[in-house]
């Protein structure tokens, strides 16, 4: 106390220059974690302000609204309403009536314009606007002979100019589009006979071909990653859990399982496009799996995430308190009674942690699925079946973006952010799984 | 002196619960416990004493052979449970460990239920078949270990909610409801205030009259108070073995007077 006193220079109040020089530092290194966390919310903002601006785009689609006749003489020429003759008749009969329709929707309307043949309107609706009129009528064949209502797609070019995509002066080469054209649409509009909508079709549509990129949608390739998640959930929790228990809780440690153990990690950093050719040679090339099949493609990304469940779950196991399995073995639970009734239900949230991040992982995962051939067109609707949700040719979320974003369309890249959207819209739901499910099963106690 | 002291002697003559022989203890390479032979009485609270790292919890852990958990521990010997050698190939150590219990040091209490913990030994011993033979196998045991006044309005309670105390009388319950015969407990009061303590130390000394007791201990005063016999240990033998009035008042060996005057350990 008195020396305190009789020495202010050691005074409490009073900092002395390695107390200064211990605060500078403290204050500087908060200052660099500041601004590391800075930048990376910066960039995280970027990333997702050019992901949503790029991407909203495709989740809007133009639309024309116009009355059509069907017109028997055309669709059904013998008038006997059989089911198998109006099949005969292909979407190019279905189109001229559609231009049709609109050209005499434009001069019911009195709406200008130096246009005058329904060729000309081919430019304005999309190619898919003679089938969405066909499946109608093939659906309901009573319908021929009717004006009937309908909402049919306008071209990519046209919806591209309602997006400001497609502009005036960049035209000039385009022979899908023209200046007149353009004019018209914009009368259109002001007419309410063009209307911009949401586009329901591009959530849970299919794959469209090169030449109509407005019917594009991801819905098939979805089922197709929700089939290989159903494949990989299936076959990597119970495998990876219960080689993770009896590695981490029976088996003796010894050279072999050491030598397990460090192939598992390294199993983890191996490139998935490594075992995309693994899979290709197995699955496909030795065990005839049908090729491009969720299954294959589910069985690859297993392999891959395998290594993934296997450390977190160890880790999990790990973390559980050895004190709680002597407990159990003290009021004589068998080695497998202490398992699965009190280490395992408290290494669970963190297995479900490290599966679902696993998931998610194999969810965005691209490459492995190049080689067994799940990247490409693929022309199907939705899958008949279970069997063949597993088994016919699909593609998966990653791949259709990757392959819309390969095509020379600009109305394809636009599909192809709007594709990002919607993965990382399913990211974030799992994330939030994953977090709900350790809140659900972490008992706080 | 033929007199009172043989005559007591012959009266408090029990049954030998556990009888070891030569046992030796291994870890690796390293030798834990040597030659050691000793005969447990049968109601009895019984005290391993000796300095830290002696290997009374080796020895203690031999006798429901949690030992066999441990990867690199190796027993030698011969330990017979009512004259039934316990390290025969036939004997299902879980059978073992369900007729001697065990309390740790650490109170562990499972990260359950109050009652899921007390009922968690019944349970998968099949020893209650009702819903309401199980309450009653609960109570009972929670009265035994002393904190049945304290729980019983909250049974579904965490019971890693407790104090440190409660806790540890929680795991003497716990342990007690598979009726075991003989209770092993190793350093149950190292983690506990005087007060826990000794609510701990008269819950002993009550469980004294139906079990067989062995209660590791750093403390000589709480060997000295609860146990009627003390085996001190020192570096891995077992130096001396008798009734503990004799050992704390008369130790033969220089090493255990050494020890409880203080001058070892
Ligand atoms: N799991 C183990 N692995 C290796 N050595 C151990 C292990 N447990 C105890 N030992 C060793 O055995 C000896 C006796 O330890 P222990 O029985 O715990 O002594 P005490 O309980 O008397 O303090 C010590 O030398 C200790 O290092
Ligand atoms: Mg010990």
């Amino acid at each position: 106390m008195s020396d305190v006193m009789s020495n202010p220079g050691r005074g409490l109040q009073t900092q002395d220059a390695r107390a200064r020089r211990r605060h500078r530092a403290e204050v500087r290194f908060r200052a660099y974690g500041v601004m590391a966390i800075a930048t990376g919310l910066i960039l995280l903002v970027i990333l997702l302000g050019t992901i949503v601006s790029n991407g909203t785009g495709a989740f809007r689609q133009a639309f024309v609204e116009i009355d059509v006749y069907l017109d028997p003489a055309k669709l059904d020429k013998k008038g006997n309403r059989d089911i198998a003759d109006i099949k005969k008749v292909s979407t190019f009969g279905y189109a001229p009536l559609a231009q049709q329709a609109l050209l005499a929707e434009i001069e019911a309307r009195g709406i200008e314009t130096p246009l005058r043949k329904a060729k000309e309107m081919k430019n304005l609706l999309s190619s898919s606007a003679a089938a969405q009129m066909r499946d109608l009528v093939i659906a309901q064949p009573e319908m021929i002979g009717q004006t009937v209502s309908f909402r049919l797609l306008a071209s990519s070019r046209v919806d591209g100019y309602l997006k400001g995509r497609v502009m005036r002066e960049n035209i000039a080469k385009d022979k899908n589009i023209s200046v007149e054209q353009l004019d018209l649409t914009d009368a259109l509009i002001q007419a309410g006979v063009i209307t911009s909508g949401f586009n329901m079709a591009f959530i849970t549509g299919s794959d469209a071909s090169e030449s109509r990129p407005e019917q594009a949608g991801i819905g098939v390739s979805m089922l197709g990653s929700l089939f290989m998640m159903v494949v990989v959930l299936v076959l990597s929790l119970p495998i990876g859990v219960a080689a993770s228990i009896y590695l981490e809780e029976f088996a003796p440690k010894n050279r072999l399982t050491d030598l397990i153990e460090v192939n598992i990690s390294n199993l983890a950093a191996v490139p998935s496009i490594v075992f995309g050719i693994l899979g290709l040679a197995v699955f496909i090339q030795f065990a005839h799996l049908p090729q491009s099949a969720p299954l294959v493609g589910g069985l690859v990304l297993t392999l891959m995430t395998l290594p993934t469940v296997i450390i977190s779950t160890r880790a999990a196991l790990k973390a559980v308190p050895p004190s709680i399995r002597d407990a159990a073995l003290g009021v004589g639970a068998s080695k497998m009674q202490s398992v699965f009734h009190h280490v395992l239900p408290l290494a669970m949230p963190g297995i479900l942690t490290g599966t679902i991040l696993g998931l998610a992982q194999a969810l965005g995962e691209t490459a492995p699925l190049l080689l067994i051939g799940m990247v490409g067109y693929v022309a199907t609707n939705y899958p008949g079946g279970l069997a063949s949700g597993f088994l016919d040719p699909n593609s998966a979320m990653p791949a259709q973006i990757y392959e819309w974003a390969k095509r020379a369309d600009p109305a394809f890249y636009e599909r192809a952010w709007g594709g990002i959207m919607i993965l990382l819209a399913f990211l974030l739901m799992m994330n939030i799984i994953a977090i709900l499910l350790r809140r659900r099963f972490e008992r706080r106690w | 002196m033929y007199d009172m002291n043989k005559q007591e002697t012959a009266v408090t003559q029990k049954e030998i619960k556990f009888s070891a022989r030569d046992v030796q203890v291994y870890y690796g390479d390293a030798h834990a416990i040597k030659d050691v032979s000793v005969e447990l009485e049968d109601k009895t609270v019984t005290a391993f004493i000796g300095p830290s790292g002696c290997g009374k919890s080796s020895f203690l852990r031999c006798l429901n052979r949690m030992n066999d958990t441990i990867d690199i521990c190796r027993v030698e010997g011969d330990i017979k449970l009512d004259g039934e050698d316990i390290y025969h190939k036939a004997v299902d150590p879980v059978q073992l460990r369900a007729r001697v219990g065990m309390v740790f040091q650490k109170p562990n209490p499972f990260p359950k239920s109050i009652y899921d913990n007390v009922a968690y030994g019944p349970r998968i011993h099949g020893l209650a078949r009702t819903k309401a033979d199980l309450d009653e196998i609960v109570e009972k045991a929670l009265r035994r270990g002393a904190i049945w006044d304290e729980v019983k309005d909250r049974l579904s309670a965490p019971g890693t909610g407790l104090s440190g105390g409660q806790q540890q009388r929680l795991c003497i319950a716990r342990a007690v409801a598979t009726e075991p015969e003989v209770l092993l407990m190793d350093e149950p009061c190292s983690a506990l205030d005087p007060i826990a303590t000794a609510q701990v130390e008269e819950l002993i000394d009550e469980l004294r009259k139906s079990y067989s007791l062995v209660i590791v201990t750093h403390s000589m005063q709480q060997a000295a108070r609860v146990s009627q016999k003390t085996a001190f240990f020192h570096l891995g033998s077992l130096v001396e073995y008798g009734e503990t009035a004799q050992i704390f008042t008369n130790p033969v060996d220089e090493r255990t007077e050494s020890y409880i005057t203080g001058r070892i350990g």
